[in-house]
């Protein structure tokens, strides 16, 4: 140790420890999901087996509604920012959260989701009164451990605990004010949703193919994360975004730097948001992970990924907008194009719905690429619409997938599909009815949430888009449409579908995903008026 | 050159010669005990440069911890542990090319962010633990308290992943 060091210790006088400033009101979202959470852990430990899964149901929905009560308290209470455009709240928890409007938007899209979502883990009639998870993910697929645990109702209730920390980092991500407390969120959103992939009761070769594809994939992602993190701390000299901000538009350093991290930081985000070229983990991840997992997973990581996205390029890189604009606009149209073209060419519903959600992933980039402020619809409340109207949809469909079963569960194939609509004219009708939204037709949520990305983005001046994108959702519509009239008018193969009768939670989800997609077509003012209000991101 | 840059450039030297013998050993367990000679000269260049509690932190986790728990993963798993244990795959070329590639990009990062730093040695704040504890429970407390949530949940799914019997 140097002189100078030994000094400074001796030299050192001890001062009073000051407590951080964190206003727990205004983080109460957060610290409800995340406690019910660890909640769940120790109902897992100290509730008996028979009482463990309905315990597990109770305290996650208690905590996700009243972590949403929670939000619209805090999304009500937030103060209006004056400055170049408007905004409402501000940085709290010594800066490390920004609870400004779109993020208490987002924290409720996705504690709806999180509701939804709990609810088609907690069903449990489909599978002879068995949870869609495995009885015990340490048997081999096949062994007659396994047909032991399933006979002695052994089941995986950690599930619920392991959605509350997805939804936790999920909510942390999407309000994360600078670039270590987003990645620490992408980990904690993350690490439990490799988990829960690999644990279907059915088809277990599959998922736990489907888990080690994501995790392998993922991690891949987060290092291209980390990295591009590393290189804007080596331009800016903080994590802050606000700092970062500054830094940008005041063009300290090299220029190499901030480009080099931009791309690497996009490129993690676009993986998880599941934009083409990054897009190659999901139709199998969304095949072989439980349907109600993929149906929490397509909504609520869409939303959250999407939101920090936006965070980060609009409030640290709205500087160099000119730099990454290009790649987004390219981004934008292969993935657009790609996801409608390759969902054709799909025979399985639940690889048709992955595909389909990769070419959302284009759609919201068009919104990205759009008006970052002014009085027409602006980017943030376009992607908040459509965040907002996919992910409905989303939930829905795949609930509609979940209870399509044969002998061996769900039977996914498209063609078995075929007569749905005579065997279960409500089910069918439903399933119509989300795959008009993904196609956008009117009077959906699907019309006017293209119709607003669509907008935000000609208003920018991103009229290229536009007309690929219009393009991509016609080729979309006509495999949309193809399906419906399989599912009406085909004859059904064999025996033809049948449908499960489930308890009143799937159906609440299929009757609650329905009735937004609808409400969001028919009167989508109120929530319109509600992302025009949360205004821009505040740093 | 003062005496701090000669030890340091000392203490350097051993970390990578040893880290090179740690990729190299033809023994998992040497392996492992050269690690701990990397990490314990990374901790003496933790204290050259006024970071003491990290360096305390990095003997003690790192060299102490890791280092065990590795040793105890290989005598647990029936890993052969003889000459030719760690063997090395196909892909050391590969590995070799993004290892080097890996650290010329961290180097450029560190050069262009910080090349032109000079650190005024009378101006040097210890990093002491009251200085961490202060970053880490005050600026940080918030990313730092939701980490603990990934390791909870990394816990949860270890046990889930490999819990029998019929509790």
């Amino acid at each position: 140790m140097s002189a100078v060091s030994v000094q400074a210790i001796v030299g050192a006088a001890p001062s009073p420890i000051e407590a951080p400033d964190v206003d727990y009101a205004t983080i109460s979202p957060l610290l409800i999901i995340l406690g019910a959470a660890v909640l769940g852990v120790l109902v897992e430990a100290f509730v008996p087996r028979a009482y463990r899964f309905v315990t597990q149901i109770a305290v996650a929905v208690v905590g996700v509604v009243a972590a949403f009560v929670a939000t619209v308290v805090v999304g009500a209470g937030l103060d209006t920012v004056d400055g170049e455009v408007t905004g409402r709240g501000g940085p709290t928890a010594m800066g490390s959260l920004s609870v400004d409007g779109p993020a208490v938007v987002t924290w409720a899209m996705l504690l709806f989701f999180g509701l939804l979502g709990v609810l088609l883990f907690a069903e449990r009639r489909l599978d002879g009164g068995l949870s869609a998870f495995t009885s015990q993910a340490s048997t081999p697929p096949g062994s007659a451990d396994e047909r032991h645990a399933t006979r002695l109702r052994i089941e995986h209730s950690e599930v619920f605990p392991l959605a509350m920390f997805a939804l936790g980092g999920m909510m942390f991500f999407a309000s994360a004010n600078d670039l270590l407390g987003m990645f620490v969120a992408l980990e904690v959103l993350s690490l439990p949703l490799y988990l829960m992939c690999g644990l279907a009761r059915r088809r277990r070769l599959l998922s736990q193919e489907a888990a080690m594809k994501y995790f392998l994939l993922g991690a891949f992602s987060s290092a291209f994360f980390l990295y591009g993190i590393a290189m804007v701390y080596g331009y800016a000299g903080s994590f802050g975004l606000a700092e970062i901000s500054t830094a940008v538009s005041s063009q300290i350093g090299g220029q190499n730097l901030l480009l080099a991290g931009m791309a690497l930081i996009l490129v993690g985000l676009l993986f998880k948001v599941a934009a083409v070229p990054f897009h190659a983990w999901t139709p199998d991840v969304y095949q072989g992970a439980p349907t109600p997992v993929t149906a929490f997973m397509a909504a609520g990581t869409k939303a959250a990924a999407f939101v920090a996205m936006l965070r980060i390029f609009f409030v640290a890189f709205g500087g160099a907008r000119w730099d990454w604009a290009p790649a987004v606009w390219a981004i934008a149209i292969i993935t657009m194009l790609f996801g409608a073209i390759a969902s054709i060419a799909q025979t399985d519903v639940k690889r048709m719905l992955a595909y389909s959600s990769i070419a959302h992933a284009g759609f919201l980039l068009v919104g990205m690429a759009g008006l970052t402020s002014g009085d027409g619809v602006t980017s943030v409340s376009a992607v908040l619409f459509y965040l907002v109207a996919y992910g409905a949809a989303a939930i829905g469909a795949f609930a509609v997938v979940t209870l399509v079963r044969d002998a061996g569960g769900e039977t996914t194939h498209l063609g078995r599909w075929a007569g749905l609509g005579k065997e279960s004219p409500v089910l069918a009708v439903a399933f119509t009815i989300f795959l008009l939204s993904f196609a956008g037709i009117p009077l959906t949520g699907g019309f006017i949430s293209k119709w607003s990305v669509f907008a935000a983005a000609w208003d920018g001046g991103a009229w290229p888009l536009v007309v690929v994108g219009v393009v991509a959702s016609a080729l979309a519509l006509f495999f949309y449409i193809r399906v419906v009239v399989l599912l009406f008018f085909a004859p059904p193969q064999g025996d033809g579908p049948t449908v499960a009768v489930p308890s009143p939670l799937t159906w609440s989800v299929v009757a609650i995903t329905v009735a937004v997609t609808i409400v969001l077509g028919v009167l989508p003012g109120p929530l319109l008026d509600l992302v025009q209000q949360a205004g821009a991101f505040v740093r | 050159m003062t005496a701090v840059t000669v030890v340091f450039a000392a203490m350097g030297l051993v970390a990578l010669v040893s880290a090179f013998l740690v990729v190299t050993s033809d023994q998992i367990i040497h392996a492992a005990l050269w690690l701990v000679v990397t990490l314990g000269a990374v901790a003496g260049l933790y204290v050259l440069l006024a970071a003491e509690l990290v360096a305390w932190v990095q003997v003690l986790i790192y060299m102490g911890s890791v280092v065990v728990l590795l040793l105890f993963a290989l005598m647990l798993t029936r890993t052969p542990t003889g000459p030719g244990s760690a063997t090395v795959t196909r892909n050391q070329p590969l590995a070799t090319v993004v290892a080097g590639a890996t650290t010329v990009a961290l180097g450029a990062v560190m050069w262009a962010g910080f090349g032109g730093e000079v650190i005024d040695e009378d101006e040097v704040r210890v990093g002491t633990a009251a200085r961490l504890g202060d970053a880490i429970f005050r600026t940080w407390v918030l990313p730092f308290e939701v980490l603990s949530v990934v390791l909870l949940a990394a816990l949860v799914g270890a046990i889930v992943l490999t819990r029998r019997g019929e509790r």
